[in-house]
């Protein structure tokens, strides 16, 4: 905030400072972000993706080796018969979820900062979905009949098992792949007609035509437009709560001390937003800088989804208590040792990274000056998503590598596949997330315009809008 | 093996299994059947032969491109009475070890052998066997096994033939007859009425010749300590049934003794807390199956045993007043655990005249056996917990020491060795191998081609015991009778075909020979095989006197009670899954966990952990021994329990030419685990002294069935908080006190269901019970499961990983400090629980529960979630990582197929699968309850491993019956059920053990601890 140049030093402390910065207008911003699908991307954009798309084809080579040699390549064990593909599968939804949060639920509550990063953060979700579809898809002892867990009709006349969290999960996960790629498309369209309108080639002007899905800009449109857009705010809403509960219900649900927690629901819920505001700030940074979005996506943005990892950072810090505290309280002695053994059993290190990078790096935030600092908050970022993958790693591997009968222990130790493919999921993410920001506007325009000043006459400089 | 005589065997059809095998029998009579009268001169070159030649070249290349091979099936014109195909038939058999046979029944399919079972009726046996009998049929189906006659001539392996051999040993021994000196036999050890007849025979056409009978491990050092106690080659037949106070001297006699499963029936019978039980004592150096079921242990060195046992003599003399022959020279160890134990032994024993036992182990001098003995007939059990039967001395070492001389000298030129394997096994300092390779002709029959086939000019391929005529006695002296379930599947010779063509026996085929050696009419004769044994057989007991045994002159390590490095002593023993390693080819065998430490896949040095401290040794590291001057670089496994100063080993791995599992260094197979042999030397085959240890400190991962890791402390003290409301336990005392103490160890709010409960109060409600009290840890129950349910091996990678598949496993855990821990055994599967919590998670709805109680896993349902697993509360759930069948493909294994229980679906990768209650087994008796039109009995359903057990540990029926055994059973106080806490209903229950301790060591074991149930730690890896 320093960077605004206020009359007086006492003004910032009355009126917030405008969303978007740089004297940007309605023409600039519009330039802005189309320019990025009009020219030539720069060369780091051509190296990225080389990269996610080398790491993309080995994640293919290795399922291609999954599938034909058996899901024994993984590290999974007895006891431990979910490793590292549940691990994934729940950190890539965790990830899944600031993009519906903040188109969804800040929208609803009218927090205008969120303009400037939704369509990023949305993106993000799909993709994030995505991969987190792949994992489970992957993991079952026959990925080929992995369809079986949808109700399809069928010749045995075979109802899925409805009691099982693990359906409740296929039908929690879909609904919300569907209803965030719908609202990220329906976001999308009035962008997308800008994007045609403005191309001189033939192609993309057929592919933006088509998605644009003949947008004409009328009173009319935007009138059905903004109502659509409510309404599908007002559904996915209850999703963001609903995904991450119901995933939370694979654990929960079942009756292994560590897992059968009811604090689990909103503990997943508040990590997940945790991790997807981290995973943002992970992605935006480098973006922001690389495409010349820094007047839209400004530090104030930052700063508070700083504050916001701050917030569920401690929620999750919150919850790791609570457990602790319950599994004493309950007096159940199976309880009671899963979590001394997680704080200081033969899992401690993993235990300790999720507290470290979860609860006490996210403290540096009450600083400010660090919540501005672009290069710590990315640091900072980086280690919660770390942290939040530790997170689930320490429920899901803990909690089942030491279970009722002592004669089943056994440690659970991940082989190079489980590693690979690990990160081969972050080279689908990030070829697709590249492709999004070459081809499509990864800045809400028509969004972020009604925040400009200039979009409220008679208001005077500052709107009322903004924080 | 020449690729020749493969590609004949593994024809993918075949008509008769004689042509499979392609016997040189089959061969002689297709010959005979289509005479060779116009063979072609194939030289000959004429335009016309070549027309013809090529005519019918054309012609049939094109006709075998049209059609697949023509294939006739040939129906029974007349279908014998009582066979009804695809319907499983049981025959009577056994099956000879160490020279003693358990009596069998095999059950078997449209003529292949697929389960063993006990002879109900067989006294060795008494319906349970051993695991060896178990992994017979893996054995015989094994493609490893020696499929061809092989000559070795001029250094060149070549293909021969039975008739080629025929012809050679004619000659050869027509050559031999009438004097024999230039000839050797090296026969495994057997009892075998028919051998003996034969051996005579031997006798009478090579009287000059020699004859050893070795075997690696046995039992001579007993009937040697008799002709010591009572002038007479005797060996003992214990009654554990009639023992109330049975002290075992470094001795395993439920596990490690050729008549183990009757005693395993008769110490069972005396553990039932309800009735009068017995109390066991046990001082030894290694933790064995009898040491922890024993009521005390008394970790000893085994070269004390000799000093514990003077001792007790003198206890008895002074405090009971037993006379003995000669003075007593006790006073020889000291410390106050040895002298309590001691005097509490000798209270029971004195206390309990002719209702005691004393036994001693077969790695113990005979003159150890010999005062063991005489305690026996002094305190009057003899006749009564013991009877001395007739039996022949025979010392093995002596025997191929013999023999080996002769080699080393030249006289023997021809060396028939039968069955065994000497050329690995014998003692280090005979070199018995370089030896062997001096005879000009070495005859080897063999089941498989091993160490001393490699060394052998003439490999002959050996039957199998299932494929073969024989017979045996129980070692109660039983004659036992053998018969083949199929036709041998390589075309082998049994041992007493060999013999009968060596001494021109009259008859020459193996049913012939047996036949003529019980002279019997034909209806005896179908008796015999029908009952598989002779009825009232056993000979009677002989009448024994003690006499004056010479004072033993005691080394000082034997009094000494502390064990320095280089003065250790090192003991070697049998291993508990491979025998003397003769069973290294097999995967169930090598997969079966040792009962106490439960590794797998290898052999390692067992060290106490004090001594491990003292020698700086870590748990799975590899030390340097130095043994007799010998070093060997071998594994550390830390035991706790294990004597200090004492150290043990198993024999029978390190196989170089094993097969395709235990090691084949031919085919870049690499060995299983270590050789120990190289270590042994014949003066003190099953001990030595002086041992120096050294470790260095390289770490050697060990495949553990438990504990796969070192475990921590937090662990540890998790494990013992919860240890008691697992295995539950009590003293007797406190039994009787309190006879449902059982019941009231776990406490919980009552529980209510999410959902209605079935009720299973009409049909069948199956369940099972297993008695913690009477289970001696014995694994018989794991690789039963695995014969009857085609389970898969996985390897000793995936056991490092923990992916085994045993759906029945023993747990074993520590209870007390680590020097003398207790044991508890718990056989542990699927817990059928009413409320299963793997079926309400299972989102495909692949695992269920049947109307009659029992949790079905539906595999082609099943898409491998795993999520069943995760919420199983026992871990008895298995999921196929990968295809495990992976080793059936290829014409070469398509033999292995033969082995598959035809009534269990063999699992594919990707599914789960676990206990079923042996939901085949179910079927077939409510199929033929149907059948007959009468209702199902509640105790008429045997499980696999209920029917292998031979304690009787577990029983299996319909709960619903309220007179069937397990409905009986599960009403008793001690029945208890597992983590009962969790709402569960399982179907499964325990039966809470009951130790009898003496009431003055359990007094001084309380004062010792200072809570009632507290544990030390035990670290252990």
């Amino acid at each position: 905030m320093a960077s605004h140049a206020g009359p007086e030093g006492l003004h910032e402390y009355i009126q917030p400072p405008d969303l978007i910065q740089g004297g940007e207008d309605f023409t600039s911003i519009t330039n802005t972000v189309a320019r990025v699908s009009e020219y030539k991307p720069p060369k780091a954009w051509y190296v990225a993706f080389g990269v996610s798309v080398a790491v993309l084809g080995m994640l293919l080579v290795m399922l291609g080796y999954l599938f034909w040699e058996g899901i024994g390549i993984w590290g999974n064990n007895q006891p431990v018969a979910w490793g590292w593909p549940i691990v994934n599968f729940v950190f890539w939804v965790g990830i899944g979820h600031a993009g519906t949060l903040i188109s969804a639920v800040l929208f609803l509550f009218r927090q205008q900062w969120r303009t400037s990063i939704n369509r990023f953060a949305e993106a993000m979700t799909i993709f994030a979905v995505m991969c987190a579809g792949l994992f489970p898809a992957i993991h079952v002892g026959r990925p080929w009949l992995a369809y079986w867990l949808f109700p399809i009709p069928n010749q045995m006349d075979m109802w899925p098992n409805f009691r099982s969290p693990l359906l409740w999960d296929v039908f929690a996960v879909s609904t919300y792949a569907t209803v965030s790629a719908l609202f990220w498309f329906m976001g999308m369209i009035p962008d997308l007609a800008t994007f045609r309108d403005r191309s001189t080639k033939k192609l993309p002007r057929l592919l933006y035509g088509i998605f644009a899905m003949g947008w004409t800009g009328s009173n009319r449109a935007w009138h059905r437009y903004e109502r659509a857009y409510l309404l599908l705010a007002a559904l996915a809403t209850p999703l963001v709560l609903s995904v991450h509960s119901v995933v939370s219900f694979d654990f929960a649900v079942a009756q292994l001390p560590g897992w059968h927690t009811t604090i689990f629901p909103p503990y997943f819920v508040a990590g997940a937003i945790f991790s997807g505001f981290a995973m943002v700030i992970t992605l935006m940074v480098p973006a922001r800088q690389f495409f010349g979005l820094k007047n839209l996506v400004t530090i104030r943005h930052l700063e508070n989804m700083c504050k916001v990892i701050m917030a569920t950072g401690m929620m999750v810090g919150y919850a790791y208590a609570a457990e602790f505290f319950i599994a004493w309280y309950s007096g159940n002695q199976y309880e009671g040792f899963v979590f001394v053994n997680r704080a200081l059993g033969n899992y401690s290190w993993a235990y300790w990274t999720m507290v470290t990078c979860n609860v006490f790096l996210p403290q540096i935030f009450w600083f400010r000056k660090m919540r501005r600092n672009l290069v710590v908050m990315f640091i900072i970022a980086i280690f919660v998503n770390i942290g939040m993958w530790f997170e689930r790693f320490v429920i899901t591997v803990t909690s089942s590598s030491r279970d009722f009968l002592p004669s089943s222990w056994h440690y659970f130790t991940p082989t190079l596949f489980d590693a690979l493919v690990f990160l081969g999921s972050f080279g689908l993410f990030f070829t697709f997330f590249l492709l999004f920001c070459r081809f499509l506007p990864t800045v809400a325009m028509a969004e972020v315009k009604t925040v400009l000043p200039d979009a409220h006459p008679g208001h005077g400089h500052h709107g009322e809008e903004g924080k | 093996m020449s690729p020749l005589i493969r590609d004949e065997a593994n024809q993918t059809y075949w008509r008769s299994l004689e042509q499979l095998a392609a016997t040189p029998e089959y061969q002689e009579l297709a010959a005979k059947e289509f005479p060779a009268g116009d063979e072609v001169n194939w030289t000959e070159s004429s335009r016309r032969r070549f027309l013809q030649l090529v005519g019918a070249s054309v012609a049939l290349a094109g006709a075998s491109s049209c059609y697949w091979q023509k294939e006739t099936i040939a129906p029974f014109n007349d279908r014998p009475e009582g066979r009804v195909p695809g319907q499983a038939r049981h025959f009577a058999t056994s099956m000879e070890l160490g020279g003693w046979g358990t009596g069998l029944v095999v059950t078997s399919y449209d003529g292949r052998p697929t389960k063993v079972e006990g002879n109900p009726e067989h006294p060795a046996s008494a319906g349970a066997t051993s695991i060896y009998a178990q992994a017979a049929t893996l054995e015989l189906y094994d493609p490893d096994r020696s499929r061809a006659v092989g000559r070795i001539a001029d250094g060149a392996a070549q293909a021969s033939s039975w008739k080629e051999f025929d012809r050679w040993a004619e000659n050869r021994f027509t050559n031999l007859a009438g004097n024999g000196a230039e000839l050797a036999v090296i026969a495994e050890a057997t009892s075998s009425p028919s051998m003996a007849r034969l051996r005579a025979r031997f006798a009478k056409r090579f009287p000059k010749a020699a004859w050893a009978t070795w075997e690696a491990v046995g039992r001579s050092a007993e009937t040697a300590g008799c002709e010591l106690a009572f002038g007479q080659s005797l060996r003992p037949l214990y009654h554990f049934e009639n023992a109330l106070a049975v002290l075992c001297l470094d001795d395993d006699p439920l596990l490690d003794h050729p008549n183990a499963l009757r005693h395993a029936r008769g110490f069972a019978s005396r553990r039932k807390p309800e009735g009068e039980m017995s109390r066991i004592y046990a001082a030894e150096s290694r933790f064995s199956s009898t040491g922890a079921a024993a009521d005390h242990r008394l970790p000893l060195r085994s070269e004390q045993i000799e000093a514990f046992l003077l001792d007790l003599e003198a206890v008895l003399a002074a405090e009971h007043g037993l006379s003995l022959p000669d003075p007593a020279s006790g006073g020889n160890l000291s410390g106050e655990s040895v002298r309590e134990f001691l005097k509490a032994a000798a209270e029971d024993l004195a206390g309990h005249r002719g209702g005691g036992l004393i036994t001693v182990g077969a790695g113990q001098p005979a003159r150890v056996h010999a005062r063991a003995h005489r305690l026996n007939q002094l305190l009057g059990n003899a006749g009564r917990t013991v009877e001395y039967l007739p039996a022949e001395s025979s010392d093995p070492i002596a025997e191929l020491g013999a023999v080996t001389e002769g080699l080393n000298a030249g006289r023997y030129k021809t060396v028939v060795v039968i069955g065994g394997n000497p050329v690995y096994d014998a003692p280090a300092d005979f070199g018995f191998a370089e030896a062997y390779a001096k005879a000009e002709e070495r005859v080897h029959l063999s089941l498989y081609r091993n160490e001393t086939s490699e060394a052998s000019t003439w490999q002959l391929p050996r039957t199998h015991f299932l494929e073969s005529w024989g017979d045996c006695l129980g070692w109660d002296g039983t004659i036992t009778l053998r018969q083949p379930l199929i036709d041998p599947l390589w075309g082998g010779r049994g041992e007493l075909e060999l013999m009968a063509r060596m001494v021109e026996a009259v008859e020459l085929e193996g049913r012939g020979i047996v036949r003529k050696t019980h002279d019997v009419d034909d209806s005896a004769w179908r008796t015999l095989l029908h009952d598989g044994l002779k009825k009232d057989s056993r000979p009677a007991a002989v009448q024994v006197r003690a006499g004056k045994l010479d004072p033993p002159a005691l080394a000082s390590g034997q009094t000494k009670g502390h064990a320095g490095n280089g003065e250790l002593e090192l003991c070697f023993h049998a291993d508990s899954t491979l025998y003397d390693g003769r069973f290294a080819n097999s995967g169930w065998l090598q997969e079966l966990p040792d009962p106490l430490t439960t590794m797998v896949w290898d052999n390692a040095v067992l060290i106490g952990v004090g001594t491990a401290e003292e020698l700086g040794v870590e748990n799975a590291t590899l030390v340097d021994l130095e043994v007799n001057g010998r070093s060997m670089t071998v594994p550390a496994y830390v035991m706790p329990g294990q004597a200090p100063g004492s150290l043990a080993l198993a024999l029978g791995y390190g196989r170089t030419v094993a097969g395709h599992v235990g090691g084949l260094v031919s085919d870049d197979v690499a060995p299983v685990g270590f050789d120990i042999y190289p270590l042994r030397n014949s003066a003190d085959p099953y001990r030595v002294s002086g041992v120096t240890v050294t470790p260095t400190g390289t770490p050697f991962e060990l495949a553990m069935m438990q504990d796969h890791h070192q475990i921590d402390t937090i662990g540890q003290e998790g494990r013992d908080a919860r240890l008691d409301q697992v295995v539950r336990e009590a003293d007797l005392a406190e039994y009787k006190q309190h006879p449902d103490f059982a019941q009231h160890m776990v406490h919980h709010p009552p529980q209510e269901s999410l959902w209605p409960e079935r009720t299973y109060e009409e049909g069948r409600k199956w369940g099972m019970n297993i008695d913690l009290n009477q289970c001696i840890g014995c694994n018989a129950c794991t690789i039963a499961c695995q014969s009857e349910n085609n389970i898969s091996v996985v390897g000793k990678d995936q056991v490092l990983v923990g992916r085994e598949m045993q759906w029945i496993r023993i747990d074993r855990y520590f209870k007390g400090g680590t020097d003398n821990p207790e044991v508890v055994n718990q056989p542990m599967a699927c817990q059928h629980c009413e409320m299963a919590p793997c079926e309400q998670v299972c989102p495909v709805a692949a695992t269920t529960h049947s109307s009659e109680g029992l949790n079905d896993m539906i595999y082609n349902r099943c898409v491998g979630t795993r999520y069943c697993s995760n919420n199983c509360p026992f871990k008895v759930r298995r999921f196929n990582y990968f295809n495990l069948n992976e080793d059936l493909k290829g014409p070469d294994n398509e033999v292995r197929w033969m082995a598959k229980n035809p009534e269990v679906t063999v699992r594919f990768r990707g599914v789960m699968e676990k206990c079923s209650f042996c939901v085949q087994r179910i079927a077939a008796v409510k199929h033929d309850a149907r059948v007959a039109d009468r209702e199902v009995g509640g105790d008429e359903v045997v499980t696999a491993c209920q029917q292998v057990c031979p304690t009787e540990a577990i029983v299996f029926g319909d709960l619903n019956d309220p007179n069937s055994r397990v409905a009986q059973l599960q009403k008793s106080g001690r029945a208890y059920e597992m983590l009962s806490e969790l709402n569960l209903k399982t179907r499964t229950r325990y039966m809470a053990r009951v130790r009898n301790p003496h009431p003055r060591l359990a007094a001084a074991a309380a004062a010792a601890a200072p809570a009632a149930h507290a544990e030390e730690e035990v670290h252990h890896g």
